[in-house]
């Protein structure tokens, strides 16, 4: 008895111990603390973009050409990602294996992506090297060698990786969809088939790079651990001396307007599920829907409480990480839905796919849900700060899709004015799979009539 | 003169080192047991709370592969007074994310959250510490999800995983070690609900755990939330762990795999380490990054640019589960390696040999572990930035060691590994009879 009393005067005291059945109360939103960001233009037109983040004492840059890997895939295919992969492989003043010594020495790393858009350079090292990395990165962006050897080798790695990916149903049904939705648009290109890749020449890379590579057509994100001055004069050191070139237009092309739903199933015999990717045409990502489209996503199936992991993963038991994707980029985009499932249950994770985006195209979502997704977008964004490498990639998506200036500071703002009617907008305008494309990887014989009853099926030989 | 070079040098790279990471640590433990690290900082308006408890696939029930991870799933089907999703829905709801995974000896939940949601965090996991509430239903549920999960990464993939899953089931002998860890399809599917609530009752205790709050957050306010979420969580008795040792290995094992996915022959290899508490320990650490560390390492030069057999080359300890740090007990080093048709796993054994035999009677060169130390410090750095990257090695030495603080030491051990030592733990380890190698090629087709 003297025990329960002294418990509950405890109890006055201190917060109740014990199991407490609510969640603690929720405090109000708190501005998030951007780091200062600074934007410099050299005379030859690089865009230098600094943004300082402690959070350990290393440095990462990226540096990004817009030459995505559909330039000229037409004239010649896998041109843009062997320049690209072969810019590491030495300079005119350093063999590959000298450069990959000195980053060692510099606790460095150098890669380089190709995207629809754009050719990045991502470069890290710690703090204290940053003049040697600087020293680096302008070598490798301004004097690559593409010697034969080099050129040799990446051509036939390359070819091996192609093949290598193309047995993964991941990356089939992803190459599979952007050629269903972007048709005779560059997006639609993924990469080369490996025989194409064998023509590409060493004086084609150089030429290639000698037009695209070059600072009026780049811009520079520095983030990390370092004095912005300090670091803009290592920045000129290296590229001041650089020459601008005159540009070649970007190859204009409009994605087909589908008028019906078509089905791609891309034969893989012993699959033992069906890699499924349901997609749409969707838009650039400078348009003004770009807010909306993201919270519908959300919603949809962008985070873990999401509609389509509670129907077909927590209900259903018939996947285990079903998500949506919005891929935005600068002349086009799409969204997609995706699920990888046991072979029989194909059918009915397509029919649940379904009735979700349409739910969400002809109901509205609710407040809570709402709410909900605008405090996840802007926790999710905050936490980029996190790491150097995320906001780097962070910012430069702002000059990549040339976004506007105050993107990460208006984000907040723009998220909050939203309502329940505009995401079911979004949702109707570009969750239209009526109009959209089915992808779908696996045994056919053992699936195909769970497929069927959706559409028109085309088989694609894998 | 070459003495005098030799201080010059060694004074310049004390001041090239730059400035010392010290990582904050709180740490001490609740009568209940149970292990709690508070470590502050404020790069980013962040926190993350970890909980790690300390049973992870390696001790899992004999009959049962893959039910630590199976366990995992279920803490986020409900608890007492969060239902099955909610925990989910709660943490994003409150702009966080959250995830939870299960290793070689630990199983964690975390979520990243804004630092002002701290509270909410902690009450989450105190609730399903305390108050598990599984049904059969929702058991059925997720081990159907759990079957997509193996297939989705192994068994519709080429190469199935391989050189984590084959390697170890094929270089081990003890079951703790050598056992299917994803778990086998017939054994998820037998799993019984009074398992999973028995193996709640037994591990999932507070004086089994390691409780981490790393971020934007005072210690002192931490401390009191602690003590209020999970200071009366009931202490229970946990079993004394099996005997997890492995037997020395005499031979050298050689293995031939057909893959009916594949379309590129792959190898893989796996080496016994030695103890993590070892003196041979550090020196191993440097010799991977020597080895294979980066596109500088002598392995990648010789395979993928000299010889052009490899198409790529990657490997490291506890790879693809974890770092050097966040297990406990036996271990692999491995390396695994895609290489071109028209070339055999064999050529590149032989190759490996080669320049592990280099090594063995050279040595290393004092640039390449003087690079070495740089290149692993710089990586370090990688793993401390973000709060989980953070939390997860102080949850980790907190566990196995009691003493989180290990955090702070790591580099000064890493930074005294001579070259004697170097070469000497490459002629102790890096032998064929302690070698396991798996050679996997694609299944031929027949002519259609």
């Amino acid at each position: 008895m003297r025990r329960f009393a002294l418990a509950l005067l405890l109890a006055l005291c201190v917060p109740a111990f014990g199991e407490q059945k609510t969640p603690p109360p929720p405090t109000p939103p708190r501005p998030i603390p951007w780091p200062a960001i600074t934007e410099k233009k050299l005379d030859n037109g690089l865009t230098v973009v600094m943004a300082p983040l402690a959070s350990v004492p290393k440095i990462t840059t990226e540096l990004t050409f817009l030459a995505g890997r559909g330039t000229e895939y037409r004239t010649h295919p896998g041109l843009a990602q062997l320049a690209g992969r072969v810019l590491t492989e030495g300079t005119n003043g350093r063999t590959s294996r000298q450069l990959k010594e000195e980053l060692r020495s510099i606790g460095g790393s150098m890669s380089v992506s190709v995207d629809d858009d754009a050719t990045t350079i991502t470069a890290s090292a710690l703090s204290e090297f940053s003049p040697q990395l600087f020293d680096l990165l302008g070598d490798v962006a301004r004097h690559p060698a593409y010697a034969k050897s080099e050129v040799a080798l990446a051509r036939s790695n390359f070819a091996s990786e192609i093949e290598e990916e193309r047995s993964t149903p991941d990356f089939v049904a992803e190459e599979q969809l952007d050629k269903a939705i972007f048709g005779r648009h560059p997006y639609a290109f993924v990469v080369p088939e490996p025989t194409e890749i064998e023509k590409v020449t060493p004086e084609q890379l150089k030429a290639f790079a000698g037009a695209r590579y070059v600072p009026n057509n780049a811009h520079l994100i520095i983030v990390g651990d370092f004095d912005p001055a300090a670091i803009y004069d290592q920045a000129q050191k290296a590229f001041g001396s650089w020459q601008r070139q005159p540009l070649a237009a970007e190859a204009t092309a409009v994605p087909p307007r589908r008028d019906k739903r078509q089905i791609y199933f891309v034969d893989r015999p012993s699959s033992v599920q069906s890699t499924i990717a349901i997609g749409a045409l969707a838009m650039p990502r400078q348009s003004p829907d770009y807010m909306s489209l993201r919270t519908a996503h959300m919603i949809y199936g962008g985070a873990f409480y999401s509609r389509l992991t509670l129907n077909i993963r927590e209900a259903k038991g018939y996947t285990y990480s079903p998500y949506s994707q919005v891929n935005l980029r600068r002349r086009s985009g799409s969204f997609s839905a995706n699920a990888a499932v046991r072979n029989e249950v194909t059918g009915p994770t397509i029919l649940e796919m379904l009735y979700e985006l349409d739910r969400m195209r002809v109901a509205p979502v609710t407040k809570e849900e709402l709410d909900a997704a605008k405090t996840y977008s802007i926790g999710g964004l905050s936490l980029e700060l996190e790491s150097q490498a995320g906001m780097a990639s962070r910012i430069n998506s702002i000059y990549t899709y040339d976004l506007a200036r105050d993107f990460l500071q208006m984000f907040q703002t723009r998220l909050d004015a939203l309502t329940p009617d505009d995401i079911q907008k979004a949702a109707a305008k570009y969750f239209d799979t009526y109009r959209g494309a089915i992808v779908v990887v696996g045994d056919y014989g053992q699936v195909k009539d769970q497929i069927a009853p959706f559409g028109d099926v085309v088989v694609v030989k894998h | 003169m070459r003495l005098r070079m030799f201080l010059l040098c060694a004074a310049i790279s004390a001041v090239a080192i730059g400035k010392p990471v010290t990582v904050p640590v709180v740490y001490y433990r609740l009568p209940n047991g149970l292990k709690v690290v508070i470590s502050e900082s404020h790069a980013a308006p962040t926190v993350t709370v970890a909980l790690y408890y300390g049973v992870g696939f390696r001790v899992e029930p004999k009959g049962r592969t893959g039910f630590a991870h199976l366990f995992e799933h279920m803490m986020f089907q409900g608890s007492a007074n969060v239902k099955k999703m909610e925990h989910a829905k709660i943490v994003e709801s409150n702009g966080g994310n959250l995830n939870g995974s299960t290793r070689l000896d630990f199983t964690n939940y975390y979520e990243t959250l804004p630092s002002d949601r701290v509270e909410t965090a902690l009450w989450l996991e105190s609730d399903r510490m305390r108050s598990l509430d599984v049904s059969e239903e929702n058991l059925k549920n997720q081990k159907n999800v759990v079957s997509e999960e193996v297939r989705v990464n192994v068994l519709n993939q080429p190469y199935a995983l391989f050189e984590w899953l084959d390697i170890w089931q094929s270089a081990n002998q003890n079951w703790f070690n050598a056992h299917n860890f994803y778990g086998d399809l017939r054994d998820i599917e037998a799993a019984k609900l009074d398992e999973v609530r028995q193996f709640f009752k037994t591990y999932y205790a507070p004086n089994n755990a390691a409780l981490v709050i790393a971020g934007d957050v005072s210690p002192d306010a931490v401390r009191a939330l602690v003590e209020k979420y999970f200071g009366d969580i009931p202490l229970q008795s946990v079993p004394e762990r099996p005997d997890v040792s492995e037997p020395r290995q005499t031979k050298e094992i050689r293995l031939k795999q057909t893959d009916k996915l594949a379309t590129v022959p792959a190898l893989a290899l796996g080496y016994h380490l030695p103890d993590q508490n070892s003196a041979d320990y550090a020196p191993m650490v440097l010799l991977d990054l020597i080895l294979q560390g980066d596109e500088s390492s002598r392995l990648y030069q010789r395979l993928v640019k000299e010889k052009a057999i490899s198409v790529d080359w990657s490997g490291g300890i506890n790879f693809e589960l974890g770092n050097e740090f966040d297990y406990d007990g036996p271990m692999l080093l491995v390396s695994r390696t895609t290489y071109k048709p028209g070339h055999s796993g064999d050529e590149i054994v032989k190759e490996v040999d080669a320049i592990v035999l280099q090594v063995q009677q050279q040595g290393v060169t004092k640039k390449e572990l003087t690079d070495a130390k740089v290149r692993f410090r710089s990586n370090f750095y990688d793993q401390l930035e973000s709060t989980m990257g953070k939390a997860h090695l102080l949850a980790t030495f907190a566990l196995f060691h009691d003493d989180p603080a290990q955090i702070n030491k790591v580099l000064d051990a890493i930074d005294a590994v001579t070259l004697d030592q170097v070469q000497s733990v490459a002629r102790k380890y890096l032998v064929p009879e302690n070698r396991t190698a798996i050679d996997r090629v694609p299944e031929k087709k027949e002519a259609k």
